[in-house]
Parts: C-alpha cells; sequence; structure tokens
C-alpha cells in the first residue's frame, strides 16, 4: 500500500484491567472500504471508537493522513462517523442536521445551502425533507440524512458503527447496494463495522476478521472466503463441515487421512492450504456445495462417509440435508440444488461424497 | 444512559455539585443538628440559656398529654396513608392503563390543582363543609334533609383536608411505578390462562409495589406536620403534633420543647421510612423494561 | 355475570375513579370560582347575584399589594436558584458517579421528604440562633433561603427525568461532527434539556408561589400571598377570597399548560428518534 490512510500499528486498549484490543495493526488505503468483522465483544467497535477520537488507545500508535493522533479530540480529525443509532438531532431540521458541521465550521449560509441540496440529491431524498423533523422521517431516510451529516464536511474516512444492524432485510439490501455506489462515486475511505460478515463481503474491499481483541485475518472478501486462516473465520461466514485429519508435509503440499474415511492418503495442493497451518485440530474444510450424495459408485479420488439423514430443510434455491455421520460430533451439511423430488428421507441411511483435493486444509 | 466519572480534583465538576450541597449543607443539614442541639438548652424569662441538659427530654417523656396528641397525629397519619392509596391506586392505574385519548389534559389537570396555592383550597373546602356550606345544600336539593352534614371543625374534616392535600403525591408515585411495568407481563398471565383480576393481583400489584409503598410513605411523612388541615377545617378541635409544636414556639416561647417535639416528630417519620425502604428494597422488582 | 359484562364494569369503575378524583380535585377551586362572583357578602348557597365588587375590594386591600410583591420577588429569585441547582444536580444524580454520591443524594432529596411545616420550623430555629449571633432577623430573604431548600429537590427530580432521557451518542455526534465542548452544550445539551428545566422552573415558581408553610415559618413580620390568605381567613370568610382564588387561577393555568405541552413534545421527538433508528 503506497500512502495508507490509517496507519494503526500495535494499538492496546484496557477497560481497567480488562484488555479489550491486544496490539491490532491495521493499515487502509486512500479510498479503499474495510469492514471490521467479528462477534460482539471483539474489539471492532473499540476500534472504530479509537480511530473516531472517542477513546484514547492505552498504547500502540496511530497515524491518519500521516498525522500522529494523539490527543486530538474527535472534532479535529479528518473522519466523520455514522452512529449505530444514527444520532440524528431531534431538535433540529433535516437541514439543520446535514449542515451542522457546516455551521461549526462557519461555511457561509448560501455555500452552505448550496452544499446541503448537493447531499440531499446526493442521497435521493426530496428537497422538501430539509424542514422536516428526523423523527417525521423513515428508517431509511433517517440513515440517509445521518450519511449526509456525516459527507457533507467531505471528511478523508467514513466510519460507520453498524449502521444498518436496526434495518429490515429488504431496506438493508437496498441500503448496501447504495453504499457500495456511494463509495465508488466519493473516494472517501470508507471504515465499517458489522457482525454480518455476509454484508462484510458484499461491500467491502477488504475485510479485517477480529476475534477477542486480535486480529484473525486480514484480506479481500475471495481470501477470507475460500482461503480462510483458521476454522474460526471459516466458520464464521456461515454453517461448513470441518472433516478432523492428519497432515504431514508431502511435495509442495500436503498429505492428508482421515480415520473415518477407507481410501488412504489425498494430497492437498498448497493453494488449498491456510498459510497459517498450526499441527494442533488440523481439518479439512469442505462446503456444503461441495457435497453429494452417492448412490452406486464413487468418483475415482473421492472421499465417501456413511451416515443417516437426521434432517432436510428446503429452502427454495437448495435443500439442506443434515447427515448424521458415525465418529463426527456435528451432522455433515449437504446444500443441495432445489429439485421437487426430495434424494432421501428421514432417517434414510446414505452415503455421502466429495472430493478432497478440492477441500481447504486448516486448523483451529 | 452513558455514566461519566468524576473526581473531586475536577474543577467543573465541584462547580456543579459544590453549591447545591453547599446549599443544603447549611440550610438543612446544620439547622436539622442545631434543633437537636437545641433539645439539651433549656429557657429562662423566655430566653434561651445555652446548658447541656436533660430537662425537657425528662418533660417530653413525662407528660402524657404530648404523647396522646403524638399518637392521634400518627392514628391520623395513618388512616390518611390508607385513604390516599386507596383512592390514587385506581384512579392512576386508570391513567396507566385506559384513557389513552385524555391523558394528557387529565395529567394537566391533576398537577395545577396540585400546585394550586393550599391555603386557598383549603378555605375553598370551608366554604364546602360549613354548615351552611355548598356540600349541605346539594344535598338538601337532592332530598336529603337539611344541614345533615356536620364536619367543618371536626377531626372528619381534618381529614378530608389532608387527603385532599396528599392524594397526588401517591398518585404520582403509583403511576410511575405502573407504567414502568412491561405490558407483556400482563399478556404473559392472560396467556397462560390468568383472568383480568388473577393478573392485576398475580403480576401487576406486586410490580407496582415500589410505588405503593414510597407513595404511601410519602404520605405518612407528611402528614405528620399537618398543620393547616387541622387549624382551618379541624377547627383546632384535637389538635396534630404540629399545633403543639407552633405553640411551644409562639405561645410558650419555649425553643428546646419545640425542638425537642419536632426531632421525636422526625424520628417517627425517619424509623416508618426505614422501615418501608428495608422492606422495599428485601424483595426484588423485576418487572422493569429492559433496558 | 359474563366475563365481557365483568370486564366492561371494570373500566367503567376505573375510569369512573379518575373522574371522581378530578372532581374531589376541583371541588373547592370551582368553589372559589363561583363564589368570587357573588354579589353577596355571605358565602353561602345559592349565589343570589352577579357582581365583580370583590375584586374591586380585593385590590383596594391596603396590604394586597405588597403581598403580591412579596410574592412575586421571592417565587422568581427561588424558581431561578431552585431551578440552576436543581438542574446541575440531576446531572450529577443521573450522568455521573462520584465519591460520597450517596451522600449527595440523601442531602439534595431528603427536603422532599420533609413535612415542610418541620422544614419550617428546623430553619427558623437556626436562623434565629444564627441571627441572634449575627444580628439579623427573618425575612424576605429566610423565605427565600427556605424555599431554595425546599423547592429544589422537586426541580431535581422534574430535570432529571429528562436527562434519564438523554441520548449522549448526540454528543458524541454532535463531537465527531467537529463541536467543542461549549458547542456541543449550547447546540445539543442545553436546547435538548430545555423542555425539562422549563418544567422544573414553572414548578419551582408555582410551588413558591402557593408555598405556605415554609413562608409561615420564616417570614417574620414580612407577609406573602398566602399569609395573607392565611391571617384572613382566621378572622373571618371574606368573598375577597375566592376573588383572589380566580385572579390567581388563571396565568397558573396557562404556564401549567404551556410547560406540559413543550416537555411533551421533547419527549416525543427523542422516543420517536430512538424507537425508528
Amino acid at each position: 500500500m503506497a500512502s495508507p490512510i490509517i496507519d494503526a500499528s500495535g494499538i492496546v486498549k484496557d477497560y481497567g484491567t480488562a484488555r479489550a484490543l491486544h496490539g491490532v495493526s491495521l493499515q487502509i488505503g486512500t479510498g479503499e472500504f474495510v469492514a471490521l468483522v467479528g462477534p460482539s465483544g471483539c474489539g471492532k467497535t473499540t476500534l472504530l471508537k479509537i480511530l473516531a477520537g472517542f477513546e484514547e488507545p492505552t498504547g500502540g500508535h496511530l497515524q491518519i493522513q500521516g498525522r500522529d493522533m494523539r490527543g486530538v479530540p474527535a472534532a479535529s480529525r479528518p473522519t466523520r462517523m455514522v452512529f449505530q443509532k444514527l444520532a440524528l438531532f431531534p431538535h433540529k431540521t433535516v437541514a439543520e442536521n446535514i449542515g451542522f458541521p457546516l455551521k461549526l465550521q462557519k461555511v457561509g449560509k448560501t455555500e452552505a445551502n448550496g452544499r446541503i441540496r448537493a447531499m440531499l440529491d446526493l442521497m435521493h431524498l426530496k428537497p422538501d425533507y430539509l424542514e422536516r423533523y428526523p423523527a417525521q422521517l423513515s428508517g431509511g431516510e433517517q440513515q440517509r440524512v445521518a450519511l449526509a451529516r456525516a459527507l457533507v464536511s467531505q471528511p478523508g474516512v467514513l466510519l460507520l458503527d453498524e449502521p444498518m444492524s436496526a434495518l429490515d432485510a429488504k431496506l438493508k439490501k437496498s441500503l448496501q447496494a447504495e453504499l457500495k455506489k456511494l463509495h465508488r462515486e466519493l473516494g472517501t475511505s470508507f471504515v465499517l463495522v458489522t457482525h454480518d460478515l455476509e454484508e462484510a463481503m458484499m461491500l467491502a474491499d477488504r475485510i479485517c476478521v477480529m476475534r477477542s481483541g486480535h486480529v484473525v485475518q486480514v484480506g479481500t472478501p475471495a481470501d477470507i472466503y475460500y482461503r480462510p486462516a483458521n476454522m474460526f473465520v471459516a466458520g464464521f461466514i456461515g454453517e461448513t463441515n470441518f472433516l478432523p485429519v492428519t497432515a504431514s508435509a508431502a511435495g509442495d503440499g500436503m498429505a492428508v487421512v482421515s480415520p473415518l474415511v477407507a481410501v488412504g492418503k489425498t494430497t492437498i495442493a498448497s493453494e488449498h492450504v491456510s498459510p497459517s497451518l498450526s499441527a494442533k485440530g488440523t481439518a479439512l474444510l469442505v462446503r456444503p456445495e461441495t457435497i453429494r450424495f452417492v448412490k452406486g459408485d464413487a468418483a475415482p479420488g473421492e472421499w465417501v462417509l456413511d451416515g443417516h439423514v437426521e434432517e432436510y430443510f428446503i429452502k427454495g434455491a437448495s435443500t439442506q440435508y443434515r447427515v448424521r455421520v458415525h465418529g463426527l460430533d456435528n451432522a455433515v451439511i449437504l446444500d443441495l440444488p432445489g429439485s421437487i423430488v426430495l434424494p432421501a428421507a428421514v432417517g434414510e441411511a446414505v452415503r455421502i461424497g466429495f472430493d478432497p483435493t478440492q477441500a481447504f486444509l486448516l486448523s483451529e | 444512559m452513558r455514566i461519566e466519572r468524576k473526581s473531586w480534583n475536577d474543577p467543573v465538576f465541584v462547580a456543579t455539585v459544590a453549591p447545591l450541597a453547599l446549599v443544603m449543607v447549611a440550610f438543612f443539614l446544620v439547622p436539622l443538628l442545631m434543633t437537636a442541639v437545641l433539645t439539651f438548652q433549656t429557657t429562662q424569662y423566655y430566653r434561651l440559656v445555652w446548658t447541656w441538659d436533660l430537662k425537657i427530654w425528662t418533660e417530653v417523656f413525662s407528660k402524657p398529654h404530648y404523647w396522646t396528641i403524638m399518637m392521634r397525629t400518627v392514628a391520623m397519619a395513618l388512616i390518611c396513608v390508607v385513604l390516599t392509596v386507596l383512592i390514587a391506586f385506581p384512579a392512576a392505574y386508570a391513567l396507566a392503563t385506559r384513557l389513552k385519548t385524555f391523558k394528557t389534559q387529565i395529567q394537566i389537570l391533576i398537577i395545577f390543582a396540585f400546585l394550586t396555592d393550599a391555603v386557598l383550597k383549603t378555605f375553598g373546602w370551608i366554604l364546602i363543609l360549613d354548615k351552611n356550606g355548598v356540600a349541605n345544600w346539594l344535598l338538601m336539593h337532592l332530598g336529603f334533609p337539611p344541614e345533615m352534614l356536620n364536619l367543618l371543625f371536626t377531626p372528619t374534616g381534618t381529614m378530608i383536608g389532608m387527603v385532599y392535600n396528599l392524594v397526588a403525591y401517591p398518585m404520582f408515585t403509583i403511576y410511575l411505578s405502573l407504567v414502568r411495568i412491561d405490558r407483556d407481563l400482563m399478556l404473559a398471565a392472560y396467556d397462560a390462562g390468568a383472568s383480568r383480576i388473577r393478573t392485576f393481583f398475580e403480576v401487576t400489584l406486586p410490580l407496582s409495589r415500589p410505588g405503593l409503598y414510597s407513595g404511601a410513605v410519602l404520605v405518612f411523612v407528611l402528614s405528620l406536620g399537618a398543620f393547616l388541615e387541622p387549624k382551618v377545617l379541624g377547627g383546632g378541635t384535637s389538635p396534630l403534633a404540629s399545633e403543639l409544636i407552633r405553640q411551644s414556639f409562639e405561645t410558650r416561647v419555649n425553643w428546646p420543647l419545640g425542638a425537642a417535639l419536632t426531632m421525636v416528630l422526625i424520628t417517627i417519620g425517619a424509623l416508618m421510612l426505614a422501615a418501608c425502604a428495608a422492606f422495599v428494597l428485601r424483595r426484588p422488582s423485576t418487572g422493569r423494561r429492559p433496558a | 355475570m359474563s366475563q365481557r359484562m365483568r370486564n366492561a364494569l371494570v373500566d367503567t369503575t376505573l375510569v369512573g375513579s379518575v373522574v371522581l378524583l378530578l372532581v374531589f380535585f376541583y371541588a373547592p377551586i370551582t368553589t372559589l370560582v363561583a363564589f368570587s362572583f357573588t354579589s353577596s357578602r355571605v358565602l353561602t348557597l345559592p349565589i343570589e347575584g352577579f357582581s365583580l365588587q370583590w375584586y374591586g375590594e380585593l385590590f383596594n386591600k391596603p396590604d394586597f399589594l405588597p403581598a403580591v410583591l412579596n410574592s412575586a420577588a421571592v417565587s422568581t429569585i427561588s424558581t431561578l436558584f431552585a431551578t440552576v441547582l436543581g438542574t446541575a444536580g440531576a446531572v450529577a444524580w443521573v450522568r455521573y458517579r462520584f465519591r460520597l454520591q450517596g451522600v449527595f443524594r440523601g442531602l439534595t432529596f431528603a427536603p422532599l421528604l420533609f413535612p415542610q411545616l418541620l422544614l419550617g420550623v428546623v430553619m427558623l430555629l437556626w436562623f434565629s440562633v444564627l441571627g441572634s449571633w449575627l444580628g439579623f432577623s427573618t425575612g424576605l430573604v429566610t423565605v427565600i433561603i427556605g424555599h431554595v431548600v425546599y423547592i429544589t429537590p422537586f426541580a431535581l427530580v422534574v430535570v432529571a427525568v429528562q436527562v434519564y432521557g438523554f441520548d449522549e451518542t448526540l454528543e458524541d455526534a454532535a463531537r465527531d461532527a467537529g463541536a467543542s465542548g461549549w458547542e456541543v452544550f449550547r447546540e445539543i445539551t442545553f436546547p435538548l434539556l430545555w423542555p425539562g428545566i422549563f418544567s422544573a422552573a414553572i414548578f419551582s415558581f408555582l410551588l413558591s408561589w402557593g408555598n405556605f408553610y415554609v413562608s409561615y415559618s420564616l417570614a417574620g413580620t414580612a407577609r406573602t400571598l398566602p399569609i395573607f390568605v392565611y391571617s384572613g381567613i382566621a378572622v373571618g370568610s371574606s368573598p375577597i377570597y375566592p376573588a383572589l382564588a380566580t385572579v390567581n387561577l388563571v396565568p397558573a393555568l396557562l404556564l401549567v399548560i404551556v410547560a406540559e405541552v413543550l416537555r411533551r413534545r421533547a419527549l416525543k421527538r427523542q422516543a420517536s428518534s430512538i424507537a425508528t433508528s
């Protein structure tokens, strides 16, 4: 990255004796869209608040646009925040809300009005909304006003703290699309905090997955999905299967065996092996959509497991099966293409198979 | 709700808190301590003599007259508590659960009546309760014998005035505890098959206890100091503690005695308050909506 | 009895209790207003004729206007102090945590739990002792001090409700938008707390205006309006007191309505902006 707009290194944050961030480092490029993802309590919101200037880090360095941010209050930082609960001022009209940062910068009336109008256009809000109060707007409209207020002073970085968590699914989808378009048009750096990895994958250029105050993996959505650093990241994306294996080095890949599968050793190519593989708890990540029911003979090289159907769910485009396999703690999940004819009934003994060379080797 | 920790080294914080704290210390706490100190002084020829003497306390404890009046005061206060709560609860309940349309207007009317000059309102009651007053006139025109009620200058007249002047307090506290109860709890009770009356006794009433108790104790404590009502509506026929205290100041110019009687009354109120607080705190109230 | 009839009965009883309570509250007040327009000197029903003469008589009474002026001065000054101190106290109660907070809370709330007469007496004793040492006697100043002690806890409670409903992320948002500490207070904190502060001021003013016990204990020879009424009715009833009650009523009612409407509008704005976001 040539010139990161945000350069955080070794950020530590303690609350009393509890450590919320254990030396987090992250660079964000100019114009980049980065998502901070993780379960609640992972420290993503704390990190965002440190970027915004609402929290002082206990240790580490933070530079924004090349300036050290130590002791710089939120008001003087080139960052603007969209709050989780939006924090629109209930006693100010839409125009006053959007124009608030300009008023504080003592921008002239005419120019301010022009910029408020421009924001309104950008956010597809009707001009007659200007005189309304936030309580008179719908949830989606309030969202746009909050975005407009954060963007009106042309910040270098826009910080978004789960701004869509309270919206219903349909509104969320349309705002997500709009946010992505907005980012492309403005070229401003966006940092989005979310607990929804799917949302992060849809929107962000890069994703930073966090867990209990540590960064677990930073990468593009494709990296995160196809090359997860460990089982935590892989499991965070959605329901998936882990098959415990033992692995040993073999050529430029890894040789794996599973005690559950009769067929012997298979070699996994290095691009299907996690770069941070450790010896502890090695497993094959087998995506539900890559498993099939085996009727008749198995394909060459295919790994086959015996089990019985525990439950199935018709999801429309796909049908999900849960198959109980002897020796595995969790049921194996299969996502089959949706079909009016069900391939198996509950309780039925089945054989399931997958191609191990297409699976991904990782560890805990 | 975000909470900010403040240190007494922070000058802005001290400037916020100190003036109020100083006013209350200088004009509430110190006077209270002073009153306690005064009970150990004596008077000679209507003048205060600074000593350290138990004379007043022996007088207070040896004269049954004082204790008759104290007992009467406590009895009146207890009756007043029962009556105000009985009147306030249904009204507060109705206001919290029914009457959506006129709620604001009714609240304004109640607050307004509460804030109107008490002396004038009490005078209004004279006009109603008088032998030739509004109440008897109305009753006569409804076919009752003339001058049926004779309430002015009786303890009943005093009680009407006390209930009138204090009933707003339990109204407020009960209303506040009722609106804080999560409506889903009541729905859950209906859903479990409880009737409305059963739900009221099993869910609503127990959860409104904090408001009930705090309203009751407020009425009790405040009615210990009732002065206007026994004087104006009771006509001084059966004086209460407040009358005794005023007399010891005005007629007898015996400050230590007045101070001692004041302390007795404050102690009764404080004991009641403590008992009630202990009772409320012992039972957890978990009917609040989660924040 | 069927379930439906029983429910209807419960509903009627509940609504009836509110109506009866309002009748109870307003019986003496409407009686006063009605009698203020009588043409007779005797305050008994039926009212024989309509007249405004008692209003004239009230204003011609020599100690009436001084009492009004005293009351106005006392109420204005105590309201000012009670509102400012109550607002600071409410913020300290709700938003701050500090050492000795329990003591602070007890001290600032206790006057509310005190019978007014005893509050007056206790302060009278202190002022008398202090006065004998420093050479002053009780008067309007001591009444004002007494009112501030009595009323501030009420003001504190009213403002505290507003502080409690306050969403501090709004202050963060203002800071994030570039506001300094003072700008945050001027643009966000104060405007949002204002309805509560305003209600507290009106509440305080009316409590002070109508206060008898504290004034009576601490006024010395000075007279406020309630003392004027008390000493009048102790001697004998006269239609000038109903007239006075009526004169008192109109501006007070307007103040209460204005305060309540303002407070509710602000609460509604806050509530709905939280609910929909």
